[in-house]
């Protein structure tokens, strides 16, 4: 028998019983959209965590601490031998914070840094070039926002925070930074220290301004300078706070970078074998994935107990169809259908059931998911009047999922539209002829 | 063409300890030549039926041979035999055996769809077969829309839709009238002598005997061809 007879065959069957096979059809197609819903709630919560973690930092990257104190220059000369190692950015923190333009003042993250070694990390600038003498530095892309005119005292008292911050907007400088030359403080965050009169000032040029970050949520306003300017600035601040002294040479962060993403486990592995911690996104995200790859394991196994259900259906259903067709059953084999012809139909019938099912509840969670994505962030500032993070996601159906899904649903379809297949092909011709089944 | 040798059946009843052996047939020995019609006679409860059926493969003897057209077909298996019925037997049967969810145009056919012939030889044979019965005006009709004698028809044209060298009849006029029944034997005459087609026919009327070139009689499940108790020639 052609596979398109067996099909006619089927399709005409299945018509005769139009509301039975949708019934079941119903079952499986909410079964499968179940499960295909439940789990894609664990595949946007993967998602979203890897999103994340890959957005702030970078693939190459490598962090380096050591378990006794900071790391010093010797460390950083011992790291830059490690093969694959692109370059070592190391920053040191400068305690001076306090920087100002006119009447514009700013207290900001000041570290500085090797240039050379930034600009081979990749060190991406938003407009203008990396410093090259002494007193030429680069500021975050939220400096600007931040240096602002003095404020009145109790200045946001009574306002709402829109309308506080709408305020303390006016009062930012809104010009450009670049090639502006501004006055850094020698000053440190000291009770007794000394009076404004005597905090000496260092000239500064803003040079470059640093690309914005990649989380909308994340401000850069911080200042990187040049080691030489430190070594000028630091016996200034040491007068002011002679504990400075101690820990000059050692670094504040140590970041490695390797040529590319898959060397990073093996200059992770080589540079523990020297005594350092590392910490590098890929092997955070090695523990995300293990954690989450279970996670998900575990929503579709919940999901595939609504299959399972369905299949009864299913398997009711069969039962049925090969029950009232014994008697054709009967006259087919009389004449001479086979065993395994007799089967195929009815798989067939019970594979178009799950086919149906499948494609209907995938479609019906697409639709869900899609929905819900659209839906849920507006519900969330309706009622309880807070923004959701940018770009949440509920439901994530990848390709992946629906495969998974369509993979199972098919198999219990068929697994449980196979033993009444199987009984179809035990009917007795003789009893089928008598009209005795 | 038919040659069945010390066939012997029993029928099996209730469960395993209680098992209930009912013996229907014994030691059967009967051999049917190629364009021959044959008819099998006897009282009802003889065992004609169960003859047909294991020589029809829908039962199964653990004893005797049976070899049609050349071939052992007893020890078949039931997939094999579905194979081989499909293509070398025709079945007529008393209450006909259509299926009531098909046309006569697609009981017809279905012997075609089974073995995999293309829908277009299929559309061209099934019309010339219908229209051989009689029967083209009707191929859109339901058998619960025919008459018994078109009914029967429809099953005629069924079994001879793939040229089979045989065809077995368990009392096909045993749901006709007399006007039906002589025109069907009219037919079975006229494939024989034209076609050459070999029949085994089961009946108990004299009318259905008269057209065979033999008669064998089954009494109490003996049979025993030649003989000349049993046997009677034309
Ligand atoms: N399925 C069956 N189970 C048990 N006994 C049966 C069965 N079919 C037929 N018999 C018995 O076998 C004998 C022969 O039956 P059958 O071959 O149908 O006779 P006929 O066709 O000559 O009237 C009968 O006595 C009948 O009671
Ligand atoms: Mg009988």
């Amino acid at each position: 028998m052609k596979f398109k007879d067996k099909h006619r065959f089927v399709k005409s069957n299945m018509k005769r019983n139009k509301t039975r096979v949708w019934m079941t059809i119903l079952a499986s197609t909410m079964g499968c959209a179940f499960l295909i819903m439940l789990a894609s709630v664990g595949f946007a919560i993967h998602k979203t965590a890897i999103d994340d973690v890959m957005s702030y930092r970078l693939m190459n990257e490598i962090e380096i601490q050591k378990e006794n104190g900071p790391l010093v220059e010797k460390d950083v000369k011992n790291l830059e031998k490690i093969k694959n190692v692109k370059a070592v950015s190391r920053k040191k923190y400068v305690p001076a914070s306090e920087m100002s333009l006119g009447e514009y003042t700013v207290y900001a993250e000041v570290n500085s840094a090797n240039i050379p070694s930034e600009r081979k990390a990749g060190l991406q600038l938003e407009k203008g070039r990396m410093p090259k003498s002494k007193n030429e530095v680069i500021i975050g892309h939220h400096f600007a926002q931040e240096l602002r005119k003095e404020m009145p005292e109790n200045f946001t008292e009574g306002m709402s925070e829109e309308e506080a911050q709408k305020k303390m907007k006016e009062l930012a400088y809104d010009r450009d930074l670049l090639n502006q030359t501004l006055t850094y403080h020698m000053k440190v965050d000291q009770p007794e220290s000394k009076t404004d009169a005597e905090i000496k000032t260092v000239q500064v040029k803003v040079v470059g301004i640093k690309e914005k970050p990649k989380k909308e949520w994340m401000i850069d306003s911080s200042v990187l300078i040049t080691d030489d300017l430190r070594d000028e600035i630091m016996p200034l601040l040491s007068e002011m706070d002679p504990e400075l002294k101690n820990n000059d040479d050692s670094y504040s962060s140590v970041k490695v970078y390797t040529s590319s993403a898959e060397d990073v486990k093996a200059v992770s592995e080589k540079i523990k074998d020297k005594g350092y911690l590392t910490y590098s996104v890929v092997s955070e995200l090695k523990e995300l994935n293990i954690y989450f790859t279970l996670f998900k394991a575990g929503l579709i196994f919940i999901g595939g107990i609504a299959v399972l259900i369905a299949s009864i259906g299913i398997f009711n259903t069969m039962t049925m169809a090969v029950t009232e067709r014994s008697q054709d059953i009967g006259i087919m084999k009389a004449i001479g259908a086979t065993p395994k012809t007799i089967k195929r139909i009815f798989l067939l019938e019970s594979g178009y059931i799950g086919l149906w099912g499948v494609g209907l509840g995938t479609l019906l969670a697409y639709l869900i998911s899609y929905g819900v994505n659209f839906a849920l962030p507006i519900i969330v500032e309706q009622f309880m009047n807070e923004k959701p993070p940018e770009d949440f996601i509920l439901s994530y159906i990848p390709w992946s999922l629906t495969a998974i899904a369509v993979t199972i649903c098919m198999s219990v379809t068929l697994l449980s539209g196979w033993r009444p297949a199987a009984k179809a092909t035990t009917v007795d011709v003789l009893k089928a002829l008598r009209r005795d089944v | 063409m038919i040659s069945v040798r010390d066939l012997s059946y029993a029928f099996k009843i209730g469960k395993k300890e209680k098992e209930n052996v009912i013996p229907v047939l014994h030691h059967v020995d009967l051999h049917v030549a190629e364009g021959e019609i044959v008819a099998i006679i006897g009282r009802s409860g003889s065992g004609k039926s169960t003859l047909l059926n294991l020589i029809s493969g829908y039962i199964k003897s653990q004893t005797g041979d049976i070899v049609i057209n050349g071939k052992q077909v007893s020890k078949l298996s039931e997939s094999k035999w579905a194979e081989f019925r499909l293509e070398h037997l025709g079945f007529i049967f008393q209450s006909f055996q259509l299926i009531p969810s098909m046309t006569a145009y697609e009981n017809v056919e279905l012997p075609l769809v089974l073995k995999g012939v293309s829908e277009k030889d299929r559309k061209d044979q099934t019309l010339r077969m219908l229209k051989r019965v009689g029967l083209d005006q009707y191929q859109s009709h339901y058998p619960g829309e025919l008459s018994g004698g078109q009914q029967q028809r429809v099953s005629i044209a069924r079994a001879l839709i793939l040229n089979p060298p045989l065809i077995l009849a368990d009392e096909p006029t045993g749901s006709l009238d007399s006007e039906n029944e002589r025109e069907l034997l009219n037919f079975i005459k006229e494939l024989n002598e034209k076609d050459g087609i070999t029949f085994l026919i089961i009946t108990h009327d004299h009318e259905v005997a008269s057209i065979a070139h033999r008669k064998v009689e089954i009494r109490d499940g003996y049979l025993r061809e030649g003989s000349m108790l049993y046997e009677v020639q034309r």
